[in-house]
C-alpha cells in the first residue's frame, strides 16, 4: 500500500469471511456502477485481470499495474442519432472522440482510490512510443461482457451497438462478469442478407476485395472467418490525424519544386490535418462507414 | 541504429518478417474465436529475440513499415470513400451499399431458373 493512500476497509479483506468478502465486493461494484452512470456511462462490466491471454505481451493489465485484480470497463459517449444521419462525414470526424469516456473512467479511478483504498489506473486513450495501445481495450470490453467483437472490428453492445470504451485497472477485487454467452455479431438481419446475397451491410460498404477493409464468411449464423485490412483502415480512420500528417510531410520533402511544396503545405488537406492534430491528446476515429450501416443498435438511432 | 532512425538496409532486410510476426498488417483476424483460442502477435521484444535484433530496432522497423505500407494515394482514396459512403447512406440508407449485391444475387437466381 502506498504511504499516501489512506487506510480503508479494502485493506482489511483478510479479516473478513468469504461471504462477507463477496458482499463487500458486490457493494463496491454497486458503488462503481453508480459513479459510472452518474458520469454518463451507458454500460459497465468487470473483467478478470488474468483473462487477457489473447492480448499481446505488454498490453495486459498486469503489464501496467502488476497487482491488478480486475478491470472495470465503462462504455458510452456514442455519437448522437442525428450525427449518424448527417451527409457530412467530417462532422463525426470532429465530434466523435474517446475523451468523454476516458473522463468517466478517471472519475471511477478516483473513487476507487479515495473511497475504497485500492490502486486504480485509467487507461490512456492514445498509444505508447511503440504506437501500441496501453491496453487492448476492445478485449477488455469483451471480457467484461459489455459486448462482443464484430466483423467490422468494434465491440458491439447487444442493445446499443457501437460505443466508446475505457478501462480502469485496479487492485480492488470485484465480481467478474465475463464475456457474453452469445455473440452480438452477426445480427439476424446480417445473417439473412448473407444467406440471400453473400454479404452483410458492413462488408458491402467497405468490401476488402474491392479496395475496402472488410471481408468474412458466415456459417450456421456465426462468423467463421474475418478478413480485415488494418493498414487500409488506418488510412480511413486517421486520414487527417498523425498518420495523415506523416504522409503529407513525406510528400512535401519529396517535392523538389518550392511552389508545389507550398501548394501541399497550404492545401485544404494539410490544413485539416493540423486542425485534427490539435486534438491529439485523444483518440480520434474518422471513419464510421461500417458502423453507420450496422443494424446492431439501429433502433436506438431511429428517431423522428 | 542512429538516434532517430534505423539503418535503411537493416529496415529493408527485416521489415516483412517484422510485419508478419507482429500481425501489424494482417488480413485474417481471429476475433470470431473465443478469446482463449486466439493467438496474439509477437511483441517487439519477442520479435527481437527471434531475429537477433535489439528491441528498439524492431520497434522502429515496425512503426516505419506500418506507415509506409500504403502510398499517399490510398489516403486520397479514403477521403473519396468516406464522402461517397456517408452521402449515399444519408440519401438511400443501407441500400446504397447493399443493393448491388442483392440485385446481383437475384439475377444469378433468375438465370439459374431461366
Amino acid at each position: 500500500m502506498h504511504a499516501r493512500l489512506p487506510d480503508r476497509p479494502g485493506r482489511k479483506k483478510a479479516q473478513v469471511s468469504a461471504s462477507a468478502e463477496l458482499e463487500l465486493m458486490q457493494a463496491h461494484r454497486r458503488e462503481l456502477d453508480e459513479v459510472a452512470r452518474k458520469s454518463g456511462a451507458l454500460v459497465t462490466g468487470v473483467a478478470d485481470a488474468n483473462a487477457f491471454t489473447a492480448a499481446m505481451e505488454g498490453q495486459r493489465p498486469t503489464d501496467l499495474l502488476p497487482d491488478c485484480k480486475t478491470v472495470f470497463v465503462l462504455g458510452g459517449a456514442q455519437p448522437r442519432a442525428g450525427d449518424w444521419k448527417s451527409p457530412s462525414y467530417r462532422h463525426m470526424e470532429t465530434t466523435s472522440t474517446s475523451d468523454r469516456v476516458t473522463a468517466m473512467g478517471n472519475r471511477v479511478a478516483q473513487h476507487i482510490e479515495r473511497k475504497c483504498g485500492y490502486y486504480a489506473v485509467t487507461i490512456p486513450p492514445g498509444v505508447d512510443r511503440a504506437r501500441r495501445p496501453f491496453l487492448n481495450i476492445a478485449l477488455a470490453a469483451e471480457l467484461a461482457g459489455c459486448g462482443s467483437p464484430s466483423l467490422a472490428g468494434p465491440v458491439l453492445h447487444p442493445e446499443h451497438g457501437f460505443m466508446y470504451y475505457t478501462a480502469v485497472l485496479t487492485t480492488l477485487p470485484l465480481p467478474v462478469d465475463g464475456p457474453l454467452a452469445e455473440p452480438v455479431c452477426p445480427a439476424p438481419e446480417c445473417v439473412s442478407m448473407w444467406n440471400e446475397a453473400g454479404t452483410t451491410p458492413c462488408m458491402a460498404t467497405c468490401p476488402i476485395d474491392e479496395g475496402g477493409c472488410l471481408g468474412g464468411r458466415i456459417e450456421d449464423g456465426r462468423l467463421k472467418e474475418r478478413r480485415y485490412d488494418v493498414a487500409r483502415c488506418t488510412t480511413r480512420v486517421h486520414t487527417t490525424f498523425i498518420p495523415g500528417f506523416q504522409k503529407a510531410l513525406e510528400a512535401v520533402f519529396d517535392e523538389p519544386e518550392k511552389e508545389k511544396r507550398k501548394m501541399i503545405l497550404y492545401s485544404t488537406q494539410f490544413t485539416r490535418t493540423l486542425w485534427s492534430m490539435s486534438y491529439s491528446n485523444v483518440s480520434q476515429g474518422q471513419c464510421f462507414e461500417c458502423m453507420r450501416v450496422c443494424p446492431v443498435g439501429s433502433k436506438q438511432r431511429s428517431l423522428r | 541504429m542512429g538516434f532517430y532512425f534505423v539503418d535503411t538496409e537493416l529496415y529493408h532486410r527485416h521489415k516483412e518478417a517484422v510485419l508478419a510476426m507482429s500481425q501489424a498488417i494482417q488480413i485474417n483476424y481471429p476475433e470470431h474465436l473465443p478469446p482463449e483460442k486466439r493467438q496474439p502477435g509477437f511483441s517487439d521484444r519477442q520479435i527481437a529475440e527471434k531475429l537477433g535484433l535489439e528491441e528498439r530496432v524492431v520497434r522502429e522497423i515496425r512503426c516505419v513499415a506500418e506507415r509506409e505500407f500504403y502510398p499517399v494515394d490510398e489516403w486520397e482514396r479514403a477521403l473519396e470513400f468516406k464522402d461517397r459512403a456517408c452521402k449515399g447512406f444519408a440519401e438511400n440508407g443501407v441500400a446504397f451499399s447493399t443493393k448491388k449485391y442483392i440485385d446481383r444475387a437475384k439475377a444469378a437466381k433468375a438465370s439459374i431458373k431461366g
